[in-house]
């Protein structure tokens, strides 16, 4: 099976590097509603995808997530 | 009679000379002519090495005096003058300055041991049976599996160095920011305004950060501690090679190798001393005083070099030691000839660098003053430079710049102007450049100061990484992931940095060279076991990587122009600059367009709706786009019109 962000070898629907990623955009998000009081899923995504620090495959995470 | 060796004249191979056949431990030493085709030039010399010393009387072996020079010293008395390596005499030196060239040889005395030429041979043995090996097995692998053969290359020192890489390229591509604030307040006194910051530094709730500006809103602030201090700046040490590299890197942007490149140069000028050492020492033996006085006569260095002489001398010594040469240092000598631009920023950098190292240490005031303002803290810090000694020395390759502090007592009232709350973000991991990569190398204790440089050279041409912020490419990806799966150990500084040890040993003469190679050997054939029985998942998995660099991340899509052929992105190897061109060329398509010199490409399976150009994904900066690859597209003639 390939990830469906690229084209690695994948376990489920996404690759070990995809799979990273999507643990750390699904973890920081408590901490991102801790640090802004309150903040929805959405928001969380988008702001994420245009951040400039974030990482190619975090963006890409964050991309795929908010489509679903 | 002298005569000159020019590098390695006897090189390692195996037997069979086959790139299908492995495991192969069963190496020799053979003339460098059998084992590189290009090296044409070493059968003559051997050649006329052989005829001198079959008439003479005595040899002294003057290669430089490292592993590397003993190394082809050895080969050479060894091989091409008869078993004369114990007999040979040895002449050390670390300029090429004709005064300690001739005191060399007339001081050249037996060799007490071999160890550090028996370390050379080793290293060279090892790492051609852990390359070669590694390299075949990963070559082959990707030949049977995708039916083309691509050289894919694994070394003793690469494997590690290439797993940092990819560990700070996955933390880098997975990294999501976490959001904090930065408060900061503007203050006033008799007309004069300043900038203090918050106290507390990172703010991670914006309720929090916002709190405190809403306290200080109205308020006044009063300095409740000013506090000055003094604080003395030793010169830095003078330069090793890995000092030097690191900040020709900084200040002019040089590679490592290129750096080392330009050194041996200077070198073999006798310019400067033998650039390859660990030292951070210059011993008195080398004659402070003959150098300042040769520095002298350079009109930029005069003046410094006068104040010095009227001194005694005593430069700064670092903590690094290397028993063969002392630290990198100008010979004082002019040059023979017009330096080219790099030649001579590298020997005005070095230059400067010894003299800072004699120059008396610098002094800096620092001042903090606490401002409390609503029950919260902010602090408005500076420095400057009282006396700057050394600083003159290193001229404009040293940094120390000013921030005042205006001049404020224990009581003082201020009024708050503003407090300002700013939105932040967490920076992701730093990408590793040439020179911070050699310096975590150097850390590691993996590689040698003589290696580290061509090593990082080596990923670039692999294909592992690409560009100055080393990014891993797929193929560099897939290697480390490969790798790490089918044998492990190669990956891990554990065991590179174990033979780096026994090397030590045999060094010093206190382990056997062959029990050191027999350990090694095992351990290879015990990682290769895993390779070789998964050649086809090895093979596939990194053919996957290499369509993903070399295949689709090039391939655009059908060409719009021609019909027949394919857009694809193609680097011009004149001016290394991308732009997307077609397959067809060479049968008359001229169909071509600009891409973005910045940033990642990606292909897209989509075609423009206006002009059925390819549509590429950009990375580049803040938001990935996509853009259309046609610059003539209807849509951005459109554009531009409004």
């Amino acid at each position: 099976m390939k990830c469906v962000l690229c084209s690695r070898e994948a376990v489920s629907d996404l690759c070990t590097y995809h799979q990273g990623a999507k643990r750390k955009v699904e973890a920081s998000y408590r901490l991102w509603t801790e640090a802004y009081g309150e903040m929805e899923w959405k928001d969380y995504l988008d702001k994420v995808k245009r951040n400039r620090q974030t990482g190619q495959w975090a963006k890409e995470i964050a991309e795929m997530l908010e489509g679903l | 009679m002298v005569c000159s060796a020019q590098g390695h004249l006897y090189g390692i191979s195996d037997p069979f000379g086959e790139r299908a056949v492995y495991p192969v431990f069963d190496v020799e030493w053979y003339p460098s002519n059998l084992v590189e085709e290009k090296n044409t030039s070493a059968a003559r010399r051997i050649d006329a090495i052989r005829r001198l010393a079959g008439s003479a009387a005595k040899f002294v072996n003057a290669c430089d005096f490292d592993a590397e020079g003993e190394t082809i010293g050895f080969n050479v008395l060894r091989y091409a003058c008869g078993d004369k390596e114990t007999e040979a005499l040895r002449a050390k030196f670390s300029t090429l300055t004709k005064d300690d060239v001739l005191v060399a040889l007339r001081q050249a005395k037996p060799q007490a041991g071999a160890g550090l030429a028996r370390a050379g041979r080793t290293r060279h043995l090892i790492d051609f049976v852990w390359g070669v090996n590694l390299s075949r097995v990963l070559s082959q692998s990707v030949l049977s599996s995708g039916h083309t053969y691509r050289m894919v290359s694994m070394g003793r020192v690469q494997g590690p160095t290439l797993a940092f890489l990819v560990k700070r390229e996955t933390e880098i591509r997975e990294f999501v920011p976490l959001p904090f604030w930065r408060v900061s307040g503007k203050f006033e006194r008799n007309g004069m305004h300043f900038v203090a910051r918050y106290s507390k530094g990172r703010v991670k709730s914006k309720t929090t950060a916002e709190g405190v500006r809403d306290d200080c809103k109205g308020k006044e602030g009063v300095a409740t501690s000013v506090v000055k201090s003094t604080l003395q700046v030793s010169p830095p040490p003078p330069f090793n090679t890995g000092d030097l590299q690191k900040e020709a890197y900084r200040i002019f942007g040089f590679s490592p190798s290129r750096t080392l490149t330009i050194a041996e140069k200077l070198y073999l000028n006798a310019l400067i001393s033998y650039p390859r050492t660990s030292s951070q020492h210059l011993p008195p033996s080398i004659n402070y005083r003959a150098i300042l006085r040769g520095l002298e006569r350079f009109d930029r260095y005069a003046k410094l070099a006068k104040n010095l002489l009227e001194g005694t001398p005593n430069p700064t010594q670092g903590t690094k030691a290397d028993s063969a040469h002392p630290a990198v240092y100008p010979t004082g000598e002019a040059p023979r000839r017009h330096l080219n631009p790099p030649e001579a920023a590298v020997f005005d950098l070095i230059s400067r660098r010894f003299l800072a190292a004699f120059g008396p240490p610098a002094r800096r005031e620092l001042a903090t003053v606490r401002l409390s303002v609503g029950g919260h803290e902010f602090l408005l810090s500076g420095g400057r430079t009282l006396y700057r000694g050394w600083i003159d020395s290193y001229g404009r390759y040293a940094s120390a710049s000013d921030v005042n502090v205006p001049s404020v007592a224990e009581g003082d009232r201020f009024r708050v102007v503003k407090v300002a709350v700013e939105e932040k973000f967490e920076e992701g991991p730093p990408r590793y450049n040439q020179s911070s990569l050699l310096e975590k190398m150097e850390r590691e204790n993996i590689g040698t100061k003589a290696t580290r440089a061509d090593i990082i050279s080596t990923m670039v041409e692999r294909g592992y990484v690409e560009g100055d912020d080393m990014r891993v490419t797929d193929l560099g990806l897939a290697v480390i992931e490969t790798m790490e799966k089918y044998a492990p150990m190669i990956v891990t500084t554990k065991l590179t940095r174990a033979i780096e040890e026994k090397l030590e040993e045999v060094e010093n003469e206190v382990r056997g060279e062959a029990e050191l190679l027999r350990e090694t050997i095992r351990s290879i054939a015990q990682q290769l076991v895993g390779l070789s029985e998964n050649e086809d998942a090895v093979g596939r998995e990194i053919n996957a990587a290499l369509a993903a660099t070399v295949g689709a991340s090039y391939v655009l899509g059908p060409c719009p122009v021609c019909k027949s052929g394919q857009l694809r992105i193609i680097r011009s190897k004149k001016t290394k600059k991308r732009f997307v061109g077609c397959s067809n060329y060479a049968l008359g398509c001229r169909a071509s367009a600009p891409l973005p010199q910045r940033g990642t490409v990606r292909t897209t399976p989509k075609a423009c709706p206006h002009c059925s150009w390819p549509v590429v994904h950009v990375m580049a900066g803040r938001i990935p786009w996509r853009l259309c690859v046609n610059p003539m597209c209807p849509a951005k003639c459109e554009w531009k019109k409004a």
